[in-house]
């Protein structure tokens, strides 16, 4: 596999209340193409900074963040959303999905930012929606959704666009067992049908088994990690 | 930029009620500015169209004291003088007193048709006239000594035709047996210019002197006014020069530009249009205030939204311009709104608003400044919301809980 994701002495700080806090410290990360990887560790441990660093949504105080070849810590503020568009797709604890927009619609907005014409979108919507099996919700409002269903047609948006990863923040954390299996099911079955690379961040120990990977972060830094099955061994961490 | 239109016109729809309040509040503004602003025109109108060369003399004690008829032979004689003719409020109506009320002025036929050649156009004249209508209408009143001119309103509001005969009941100069005034309509006029009053009949002055005197209940009569039409250029001395001529006189008069005689009819009313349109800006800018603090709102509600939207790709130009959009849509419907309810008063209630004020119509500029209110709100009660949003990272707009 290679090196699809690569973040090379990223440091983050953040300051909150006069205090500054660094998040990250001089982290070094390679994720190949088509992993699916789990990010592990206690609150504040700089999982979700380094989701957000991969997803474009937050710049690194310094250090080098290649993702699918693109130097995303060299773009300016004004072309990270394009490049959020064409190359990754979110997937949210709490769904993150439009009130106001059905199911399918809400499937259709990032698609929006393509070249598709009203009814190629349309069509590449139901199909992403066909894939996580909401074929017959597609026009519900959010409200008339349970949770698996919401975090199903969350999903359906991030893949609508064919983005080259997908990153998910807890996406367990809202659904009970049962339901978090199915999602993490699907999860898989992107990564492994689809060839989707996926990085997750999740307090979930059941739903981190069922990634290829898991990486245990502590202040800023990985502390261990590896792939599933194989003991742990940092051999995420470059 | 791509921008997801629809998403706005889902919020307008979702939002219904509060979104309803908003608008409802835009169209009162913009029907309450558009009325207002036709009102202000409709009375500056006859201010500014009034002819710079045509005087008023009037009493100078008040309007409602009468001048000498002799003064006219005097004024005739003032230097720039061309043509002049009395102007006597006769204060008759038709029928009832409430619905058929109207004004009514005894004038000298000749002068008058000739003063206001420029002014009024005669639209129907007795059957058989041929060429210039106008002077078949003067020779006619010549030949008719209850012979009447009436504007086109009023004709159309009565079903009057030029050939009937009319009867007006007169509270002033009232008939000693009771019986009406009767008037005979030779002619009807429309106007030329807006400020015209098409709402008035003109009769002969001398039916009017002769009919009063001739009941023994009058020693004399005088006239309210002298109209007066002087040279080109010729105005200030004139006023002056008529001025002195009675200043020991039995009355002094008080002689004025046409215009400045109709600002004073204004002025009557207390400095009306200021009023007006102070009422007017206070109700625009408490719309204003209610619609920005309904956008305030509406842009808390979309702080989480506009953080999907940024993952998602979306520009922040494309996020704030959404929102204004939403903005000019509320604010775009009640401006419709209050532009429709406007043009409804008008066609509604038109007759009864002129009948208080002449020549009332709605303004295509009061229409046209009103949408320009109704965009602007909408403009800037969107940027305050729209710059918020822009101006939030994603990752804090995805923690927020709007």
């Amino acid at each position: 596999m290679s090196e699809f994701i690569e973040l090379k002495q990223v440091t983050k700080t953040y300051t909150r209340g006069g205090e500054t806090l660094r998040v990250l410290d001089a982290l070094d990360l390679t994720i190949p193409h088509t992993d699916f990887v789990a990010l592990m560790g206690p609150s504040g441990s700089g999982k979700t900074t380094i989701l957000n660093i991969v997803g474009g949504l937050d710049r690194p105080d310094s250090g080098e963040v290649t993702v699918a070849n693109e130097t995303v810590s060299s773009l300016s503020e004004s072309q990270l959303p394009g490049w959020r568009a064409r190359h990754v797709g979110f997937v949210f604890q709490s769904f993150n999905l439009v009130p106001v927009l059905t199911a399918i619609e809400n499937v259709m907005l990032p698609l929006l930012l393509t070249p598709l014409s009203r009814a190629e979108r349309k069509k590449q919507a139901e199909f992403a929606l066909e894939v996580v099996g909401l074929s017959d919700r597609m026009t519900h409002r959010p409200s008339q959704l349970s949770g698996g269903q919401e975090q199903r047609v969350a999903i359906a948006r991030a893949i609508a666009t064919d983005p080259d990863v997908i990153v998910a923040d807890e996406p367990t954390g809202d659904l009970d067992r049962d339901t978090a299996n199915s999602v993490m099911e699907l999860l898989g079955r992107l990564n492994t049908e689809l060839q989707k690379t996926i990085v997750m961040v999740t307090h979930d120990h059941v739903a981190a088994e069922q990634c290829k990977r898991i990486l245990h972060l502590d202040k800023g830094t990985l502390v261990e990690g590896g792939p599933m099955g194989a003991g742990t061994g940092g051999s995420g961490a470059a | 930029m791509k921008v997801p239109w629809g998403l706005a016109l889902r919020h307008v729809r979702t939002h219904w009620f509060r979104n309803m309040l908003t608008i409802g509040a835009v169209s009162v503004a913009v029907f309450l500015f558009c009325f207002l602003v036709s009102l202000i025109v409709t009375l500056d109108a006859q201010v500014e169209e009034a002819s710079v060369d045509r005087l008023v003399v009037k009493s100078a004690v008040s309007l409602f004291v009468d001048l000498p008829l002799d003064y006219q032979t005097k004024i005739a004689n003032v230097p720039g003088v061309e043509l002049l003719t009395k102007w006597q409020w006769f204060g008759g109506y038709y029928q009832d007193p409430n619905t058929g009320f109207f004004a009514q002025f005894a004038v000298d036929v000749d002068p008058f048709f000739e003063m206001y050649e420029n002014d009024i156009e005669i639209l129907e004249a007795p059957a058989g006239a041929t060429g210039d209508l106008r002077i078949a209408v003067r020779d006619a009143m010549r030949s008719e000594k209850r012979g009447a001119l009436v504007g086109a309103t009023i004709a159309n509001k009565f079903g009057w035709k030029v050939g009937d005969t009319i009867p007006l009941i007169c509270t002033i100069f009232p008939k000693t047996d009771g019986t009406p005034w009767d008037f005979k309509v030779l002619g009807i006029y429309g106007k030329k210019k807006q400020s015209i009053d098409d709402q008035t009949l003109f009769f002969r002055f001398d039916y009017f002197e002769d009919t009063v005197l001739g009941q023994g209940t009058m020693d004399s009569v005088g006239t309210g006014t002298f109209f007066v039409q002087v040279a080109p250029g010729a105005s200030a001395k004139a006023i002056d020069d008529i001025d002195a001529l009675f200043h020991n006189g039995p009355q002094r008069t008080k002689t004025t530009t046409e215009g400045a005689f109709m600002q004073g009819f204004v002025s009557m009313l207390g400095n009306l249009p200021l009023f007006l349109g102070t009422i007017g800006g206070a109700v625009v800018f408490a719309v204003f205030f209610s619609v920005v603090n309904a956008m305030l709102i509406a842009g808390r509600q979309r702080i989480r939204e506009s953080g999907i939207m940024k993952a998602l790709g979306f520009s922040n130009s494309a996020i704030g311009t959404l929102i204004v959009f939403e903005s000019l849509l509320l604010t775009g419907l009640g401006g419709l709104l209050g532009i429709a309810l406007t043009l409804g008063l008008e066609r509604a209630a038109g007759p009864a608003i002129q009948g208080m004020f002449p020549n009332f119509g709605v303004e295509p500029r009061a229409i046209l400044l009103g949408a320009a209110i109704a965009l602007g709100i909408g403009v800037i009660a969107g940027i305050a919301p729209s710059l918020t949003l822009m101006r939030l990272r994603p990752t804090e707009a995805l923690r927020s809980d709007g």
